[in-house]
C-alpha cells in the first residue's frame, strides 16, 4: 500500500502520536474520510432525534394505519403498529448503535484487564488464565446468550448488553495476552521492573499504550459484527425487550413473505442503514488498521 | 477434552434448570381436563421437582453409560432423536463449508493480487453487502427467485418423498435439496475468508522474503503461487476447524426457511419446550464439535507447517 | 341449520356494533366498516374425483413435526393431523362433539347412563390385515392409566372409570369398570353419570399385536413411547396406509383397500412441512392443495385464483385475566383474595369496556378473529349465548364505572389513583409470539391509558410460553393482568377452566354461584340439552357480571384449498368431512 509507505515516513519524520496518525490516514483514504462525515452525522441525527420525535409519539400504536406505505406524512410509512416507520429508524439506529459501542467497549474492557494479567505475569498465572479460556472458547455462545435472555428476570437494555458483552472478550484476551507477552521481554519493562516501579503501574502505563494500537484495531472491527448479532437475535425472538425498537426489530418483520415482497419499507430502510453504518465503520476501521501497521514498522 | 466437557455440562444443566417453566407445563397446558396432581405425579416420575444437583447426578451417571435421557417433547431417547437430525446438519454444514471456501478462496486471492482493480473493488462490494445483509432476508429472496419464480430447484425439506432409498436418484434429488440451503448460507459467510486472505496477501507481499524472491527474479506468478500463497493459506486452514463448529448452531436460520430439519432449529425448539435433556445434549456436541474443531486445525496447521505449533 | 342461524345473527350484530363504531370515530377508522368476511366451508368443485390421484397437504409450520404417531403418547398438532389420515376413533361424532353411532363401532348408554356398550361393526381390520378386536380399545386404557403413563390424556373421563384410580396407584393388575364380554364388545362403566362421558369417551384402539403388550411384560412403557412401531411403521384402521416416513419431514401414504367405509377416493397423499413463509407460493405453484392459512397471509391466499378459501371458528379464544387470589396448594383449590389489586368487580368491567377489540380483530388480524362476548365458544352453538353481549368497547361507559368505583385521578397526571389516594399501577403479563403479539399488549395498554389506568408490562417485557405460565400459574404477585388463549376441547363443561378446584382458573376466581352452576352443568339431569343449555346461559352472564376474565377474540381458522380438490368440507355436519371422501378431479 503506497499510502502506507508514505505514513511511515511521515511519521518517522514528524513521530506523531497514533490518533494523528489516523486521522491522517482517514485524510489520506476519500473512503474513509467521506465514512467518517457519514457516520458521524447517522450518529448525531439519531441521538438528537427524540428532539424533533418525542419517544411517545413514535411508539404509539395507531391501528388504524398500520403498514401505510410512504406518503407526505410518514417519510418511510408506517409498521406493524402504525407507527412511523422513519421515526423507528431513527430511534432504532441510536439503540443499536448504543448497543453496539456498550457491548464493544465492555468486551474490550474485560478482555484487556484479562489479556493484561496473563500476558504481564506470564508463568503460572499464565497458565491458569489459558486453561480457563480454552473452557471458554468452546462455550457455543449464541446458544449460552439464548439460554441467559431466558433466564434473566428483569430484561432491559442493560442486562441485554451485559449478557452479549461477556461472551465477547474471549478472543480479545488472547489476542492481548500474547502480545502481551511478547512486550514483557522488551527491555523497558525489564527496566522498570529493576526500578521497583509498581506491577499495576508498568501495565497501565507502559505496556497499556503499547498494545493500544492493537486494541482499537480490534474494536472497529468488532463493532459492526456486534450490532449485526443483535438483528440475528432478534429475527430468533430472543433480541431486545419489546418497546425498544431497533435496527433488528425492524429487519425481523422480514421473515413475513408479505412484508418482504409488499412492504419493502418496513425493512429495507433499516438493512441499508446497517448496511451503510458496517461500511462506513469497515473503512474507518481500514484506516486505523493501516495507521496501527504504520506504526508498527516505526518500531 | 473430558474434563472441559463436564464442566461445560454441569454449566448447562445449571442454567438449563434456570429457565422458569418446565416440560410438563407445556405439555398440559391447554389441557384443562387433566387433574394437578396427575401433573405432579409425572413430574415426580420424571424427578423434576429434585434439586438441580440431584437431577444432574443421575443425568451424568447415565450419560456415561452413554445414555442421554429421554426427551419429553419427542418420547424418545435423545441419542435416537439427535441420531436422526445429525445426518442432516452434518450433509447440510459440509457442503456449505465447502462451497463457501471454494467461493472465499479464489475471490480473496483475485482481490489480494490485484488490490484496487475493478475486480478488487466488485469484490469488496460484494463483500460488505454480504456482510450486512441478513440471512434470512437473503434466504427468503434466493427462495422466491429460484424455488418459485424460475422454479429450478425444489423449496424445502431434505429429500422428495417419493424417492427409493440408496439409488442414484435419491441421492441426486438430496443434494438437489441441499442447493439452495447451501448457496443461501454460503455467499454470506465468505465474508471473513475474503476479508482475511485479501488482507493477508497484502501484507505478505510487503514481506521480506517476497521481496527477496522478487529481486532474485522470479516470474511475479511463480512468487504468489509458491511463497504469498502458501502463507497467507496458513491461517486459512486454521481457521477450518472453527468454521466448521459455528455451523451447527449458525444454520438455525436456514434450517427454518427451508424446512430442513437439523439440530440448529431442534436448539430453539427445545429451548422454548423446556425439554431439558436435549438442550444439554446439544450444548455437549456444539462444545465437543468446538474441541475436535480446534484438534483438527492444530493437524492441519502442523501437516502444512511443521515448524507450527498452536496453543 | 342451527348452526348457520346462529352465526348469521352474529354477523348481523357484529357488523351493526362496527359500525356504530365507525360512526363515532374519525374517518380514519372508515375501514372498519368493512363487512366480517364469510367462508364457504364446502369446495366449490363437483367433478368426480380422479381414480389414480394425489394430494399434497401442507403442515404449515416452521419447525419439523415430532413423529409420535399414536394417540395416547403424540403431544404435537401436526402429528394428531397425519394420524386423521391413517387412524380414527372406533366411534364418530356429531357436530356437538357428542359420540354417535356412525363409526366403526355402535353404542348403548345404559339407563343410569354409567355404562357405555360398545360393539365394534364387521369388517374393521388393521393395516396389517388383524380384526380390530375390543381388546385392543382396552389396550388403550390400559396404557392410559398405567402408573408409568406420562403422557397429558390421563383426563377425568378416564379417571371417573370405576377400578381405574386403583389400577392408576399400581394395585390393580387389573381396571375392574372395564369388561369384554367377546372380541368387538367391550363395557365401560363409569363412577358417576355426566354428559361428558358422551364428548369425552375414549374410543381410539391401539394395535396390542403390533405394538407389543407393556401389560404383559413385552415391552416398557419408555420402549412403547420410542418404539419405531409407532414412529416409522405405526398402523391404523383408517383410509390410507403410510408407506414412508421422512422424519420431521414428509408422510407417504395410500389408499386402504380393505377400508370399512369403502374405498378411498385417492390414490396416495403426501403430507409434508412447509414453512409458513412459503404457504402462499406454494399454493400458488399448485405444490401443495391444502393449507391452513396464517392470519397474516390471508389477504395474499385469496388473490391467488387457484384457490378457494374455505373458513370456520376455531374452538379456541383469547383472554386477559385478572389476579383475583392465590392457589391453596394443601386444600388443592383456589383461594380469593378480598384485597387483590383488582377485588373491585366494577373496575374489571369498565377494564373491559376499555378494550377495543374491534380494531385490534380488523386491523391486526385481518377481520379473521372479532370481538368475544362470552366463556362459551360460538362452536358449541347449542350453548353459545347469542343474547349475550358482553362488554363491548366504550371508553365512556368504563371512564363512568371508575368514577363510580371511586378510583379518581387526585394528582393530575392523567392517571387514576385508587379509592385511597394511592398510586394505582397495573402490571400486566402477556405472551411473545407472533408479529403481532408486541402490538396488541401495547394497544390494550394504551386502551386503557385512555380511560385514565396506568398499566405496565410485567418485567419491561413480553415473556416466552414457559415464563409467561409459570408467572402466572404460580400467582407472581408481578402479575395483576394477563393475556393468554385457551383452546376449548369437544366438552362444553368450562370447570376445567373456571372451577374452585381447577389449577387452570389462574385469575383464582371462585364464588358459591359458579360452583353449582358448574356442578348442575355436568349432572346426570344435564343429560337433557334444554335443561343444560339454561345452566350455561346462567353461566356465561355470571361470568359477564363478575368479570374475573374478559375473553376477547374469537377467532377464523382458514384453510387454502386448490380447486381441483372435490368432495371436501370442513363442515362437521356434511358426509364429506370423512377423510375418505376427499379427493382430486384433475
Amino acid at each position: 500500500m503506497t499510502l502506507s509507505k508514505d505514513a511511515v515516513q511521515i511519521a518517522k519524520a514528524e513521530n506523531r502520536s497514533f490518533l494523528s496518525m489516523v486521522w491522517y490516514e482517514i485524510r489520506q483514504d476519500r473512503l474513509a474520510y467521506l465514512s467518517i462525515i457519514l457516520l458521524t452525522s447517522i450518529v448525531v441525527i439519531a441521538y438528537c432525534s427524540p428532539l424533533f420525535f418525542p419517544v411517545d409519539r413514535v411508539t404509539r400504536i395507531e391501528l388504524s394505519r398500520i403498514y401505510q406505505p410512504p406518503s407526505a406524512s410518514y417519510l418511510l410509512g408506517t409498521d406493524d403498529g402504525g407507527r412511523d416507520v422513519f421515526g423507528q429508524l431513527l430511534l432504532g439506529a441510536r439503540n443499536s448503535f448504543t448497543i453496539g459501542v456498550c457491548v464493544t467497549l465492555l468486551a474490550s474492557l474485560y478482555g484487556l484487564a484479562i489479556g493484561l494479567l496473563a500476558g504481564y505475569y506470564g508463568g503460572i498465572v499464565d497458565q491458569i488464565i489459558c486453561r480457563i479460556l480454552d473452557f471458554l472458547m468452546i462455550l457455543p455462545s449464541l446458544m449460552i446468550i439464548i439460554v441467559f435472555v431466558v433466564i434473566v428476570p428483569n430484561y432491559s437494555v442493560l442486562n441485554f448488553i451485559l449478557i452479549m458483552s461477556v461472551f465477547a472478550w474471549f478472543g480479545k484476551a488472547r489476542l492481548i495476552r500474547s502480545r502481551g507477552l511478547a512486550e514483557r521481554e522488551q527491555e523497558y519493562i525489564q527496566a522498570s521492573k529493576t526500578l521497583g516501579t509498581p506491577d499495576w503501574k508498568i501495565m497501565l502505563f507502559e505496556m497499556l499504550p503499547n498494545l493500544s494500537s492493537l486494541i482499537i484495531v480490534n474494536m472497529t472491527l468488532t463493532l459492526a459484527g456486534n450490532i449485526g448479532l443483535e438483528t440475528g437475535l432478534t429475527f430468533l425472538g430472543f433480541g431486545l425487550p419489546s418497546g425498544t425498537p431497533s435496527l433488528g426489530t425492524l429487519i425481523a418483520l422480514a421473515k413475513n413473505p408479505d412484508i418482504v415482497q409488499n412492504k419493502w419499507w418496513v425493512w429495507l430502510p433499516a438493512a441499508l442503514l446497517i448496511l451503510v453504518i458496517m461500511l462506513c465503520i469497515n473503512y474507518i476501521g481500514q484506516a486505523v488498521k493501516r495507521a496501527a501497521d504504520a506504526r508498527q514498522r516505526i518500531g | 477434552m473430558i474434563p472441559q466437557l463436564l464442566l461445560l455440562s454441569v454449566l448447562i444443566f445449571f442454567l438449563a434448570k434456570q429457565m422458569p417453566g418446565d416440560a410438563v407445563t407445556g405439555a398440559f397446558m391447554g389441557k384443562p381436563n387433566v387433574s394437578a396432581e396427575q401433573m405432579e405425579k409425572i413430574r415426580l416420575q420424571h424427578g423434576l421437582n429434585d434439586p438441580w444437583i440431584v437431577q444432574y447426578g443421575r443425568w451424568i451417571g447415565d450419560a456415561i453409560r452413554g445414555d442421554f435421557g429421554q426427551s419429553f417433547v419427542h418420547k424418545q431417547p435423545v441419542t435416537q432423536l439427535l441420531a436422526g437430525r445429525i445426518e442432516n446438519t452434518i450433509w447440510l454444514s459440509l457442503a456449505t463449508l465447502i462451497v463457501t471456501y471454494s467461493l472465499a478462496i479464489p475471490l480473496g486471492l483475485l482481490a489480494g493480487r490485484w488490490t484496487g482493480s475493478f475486480a478488487d473493488q466488485v469484490i469488496v462490494t460484494y463483500n460488505y453487502i454480504s456482510f450486512a445483509t441478513p440471512v434470512f432476508v437473503f434466504a427468503l429472496l434466493m427462495l422466491y427467485v429460484f424455488g418459485f419464480v424460475l422454479d429450478w430447484f425444489p423449496s424445502g425439506g431434505s429429500v422428495d418423498i417419493r424417492m427409493e432409498e440408496g439409488t442414484a436418484e435419491y441421492v441426486w434429488d438430496k443434494l438437489k435439496h441441499l442447493v439452495l440451503p447451501v448457496l443461501s448460507g454460503s455467499l454470506l459467510l465468505t465474508y471473513s475468508t475474503v476479508q482475511y486472505l485479501r488482507n493477508e496477501i497484502i501484507e505478505t507481499k510487503m514481506k521480506d522474503f517476497v521481496k527477496t524472491a522478487r529481486a532474485k527474479g522470479v516470474p511475479e506468478n511463480v512468487v504468489y503461487r509458491r511463497h504469498i500463497l502458501r502463507h497467507s493459506m496458513l491461517p486459512i486452514a486454521a481457521f477450518l476447524g472453527y468454521e466448521l463448529t459455528g455451523l451447527i448452531a449458525g444454520s438455525v436460520f436456514i434450517e427454518t426457511i427451508f424446512s430442513y430439519p437439523g439440530l440448529g432449529r431442534l436448539f430453539i425448539d427445545s429451548i422454548m419446550a423446556r425439554d431439558f435433556t436435549v438442550v444439554t445434549a446439544l450444548v455437549l456436541i456444539s462444545g465437543a464439535a468446538v474441541i475436535v474443531g480446534t484438534l483438527l486445525s492444530d493437524i492441519i496447521l502442523r501437516i502444512v507447517d511443521p515448524r507450527i505449533r498452536l496453543g | 341449520m342451527k348452526e348457520e342461524n346462529g352465526l348469521r345473527k352474529q354477523w348481523i350484530i357484529l357488523v351493526v356494533g362496527l359500525l356504530l363504531a365507525g360512526c363515532s370515530e374519525s374517518h380514519s377508522q372508515a375501514r372498519v366498516e368493512m363487512e366480517l368476511p364469510i367462508f364457504p366451508v364446502e369446495v366449490s368443485n363437483t367433478s368426480l374425483p380422479l381414480e389414480d390421484g394425489e394430494m399434497t397437504v401442507a403442515l404449515v409450520s416452521s419447525d419439523p413435526f415430532e413423529g409420535t404417531l399414536s394417540r395416547p403418547f403424540y403431544s404435537g398438532s401436526f402429528d394428531a393431523e397425519i394420524m386423521t389420515w391413517f387412524d380414527e376413533s372406533l366411534l364418530s361424532i356429531n357436530s356437538d362433539f357428542e359420540i354417535t353411532n356412525e363409526g366403526a363401532a355402535t353404542y348403548e348408554l345404559s339407563e343410569d347412563k354409567r355404562t357405555i356398550t360398545l360393539r365394534i361393526k364387521e369388517g374393521v381390520y388393521w393395516h396389517d390385515g388383524e380384526p380390530v378386536k375390543a381388546s385392543d380399545l382396552l389396550y388403550a386404557y390400559e396404557l392410559l392409566g398405567h402408573p408409568e403413563y406420562a403422557g397429558e390424556r390421563y383426563t377425568f373421563t378416564i379417571e371417573n372409570i370405576v377400578g381405574m384410580d386403583a389400577y392408576h396407584a399400581g394395585r390393580a393388575k387389573e381396571i375392574s369398570g372395564i369388561s369384554v364380554p367377546d372380541e368387538r364388545t367391550i363395557r365401560v362403566t363409569f363412577k358417576e353419570a355426566t354428559p361428558s362421558i358422551l364428548t369425552g369417551f375414549w374410543s381410539v384402539p391401539v394395535p396390542r399385536h403390533h405394538v407389543g403388550d407393556v401389560t404383559k411384560g413385552e415391552l416398557t412403557m419408555r420402549d412403547l413411547e420410542a418404539s419405531d412401531k409407532i414412529r416409522v411403521t405405526p398402523i391404523g384402521f383408517g383410509p390410507y396406509i403410510i408407506v414412508k416416513i421422512v422424519p420431521g419431514e414428509s408422510v407417504l401414504l395410500e389408499r386402504n383397500e380393505n377400508y370399512w367405509r369403502g374405498r378411498p377416493q385417492l390414490q396416495s397423499v403426501v403430507l409434508k412441512t412447509v414453512n409458513e413463509s412459503i404457504i402462499v407460493e406454494s399454493l400458488k405453484k399448485g405444490d401443495v392443495d391444502l393449507a391452513r392459512v396464517p392470519v397474516d397471509q390471508y389477504e395474499s391466499v385469496g388473490r391467488l385464483s387457484n384457490i378457494e378459501l374455505l373458513g370456520d371458528l376455531d374452538m379456541a379464544y383469547s383472554y386477559i385475566g385478572f389476579k383475583l387470589g392465590t392457589w391453596d396448594d394443601k386444600k388443592k383449590e383456589n383461594r380469593m383474595n378480598p384485597n387483590a389489586k383488582l377485588a373491585t368487580k366494577l373496575v374489571r368491567q369498565a377494564m373491559w369496556y376499555a378494550l377495543d377489540n374491534e380494531s385490534v380483530g380488523m386491523y391486526l388480524y385481518h377481520g379473521l378473529r372479532f370481538p368475544a362476548t362470552t366463556l362459551i365458544v360460538p362452536v358449541f352453538d347449542s350453548y353459545h349465548d347469542v343474547g349475550n353481549q358482553g362488554r363491548p368497547y366504550d371508553p365512556i361507559k368504563a371512564n363512568a364505572l371508575l368514577d363510580e368505583a371511586g378510583y379518581i385521578d387526585v394528582t393530575g397526571d392523567g392517571y387514576r389513583e385508587d379509592p385511597n389516594g394511592k398510586p394505582f399501577i397495573l402490571r400486566f403479563a402477556s405472551m411473545a409470539g407472533g408479529d403481532v403479539a408486541e402490538p396488541i399488549a401495547k394497544y390494550y395498554i394504551q386502551n386503557w391509558a385512555d380511560v385514565g389506568l396506568q398499566v405496565e408490562l410485567t418485567d419491561g417485557r413480553l415473556h416466552d410460553f414457559h415464563s409467561f405460565y409459570e408467572l402466572v400459574k404460580s400467582d407472581d404477585p408481578k402479575v395483576d393482568i394477563f393475556q393468554g388463549a385457551w383452546g376449548t376441547g369437544s366438552d362444553p363443561d368450562p370447570s376445567g377452566l373456571y372451577g374452585r378446584q381447577a389449577l387452570f382458573n389462574y385469575s383464582r376466581y371462585t364464588s358459591k354461584l359458579n360452583d353449582q352452576l358448574l356442578k348442575a352443568g355436568t349432572s346426570e339431569k344435564a343429560f337433557d340439552a334444554e335443561y343444560r343449555r339454561a345452566i350455561y346461559k346462567d353461566w356465561q352472564a355470571l361470568m359477564v357480571e363478575d368479570v374475573p376474565l374478559v375473553p376477547t377474540l374469537y377467532r377464523y381458522e382458514l384453510l387454502g384449498v386448490n380447486k381441483r380438490v372435490v368432495n371436501y368440507s370442513i363442515d362437521s355436519k356434511s358426509e364429506n368431512r370423512h377423510v375418505w371422501r376427499w379427493g382430486v378431479s384433475e
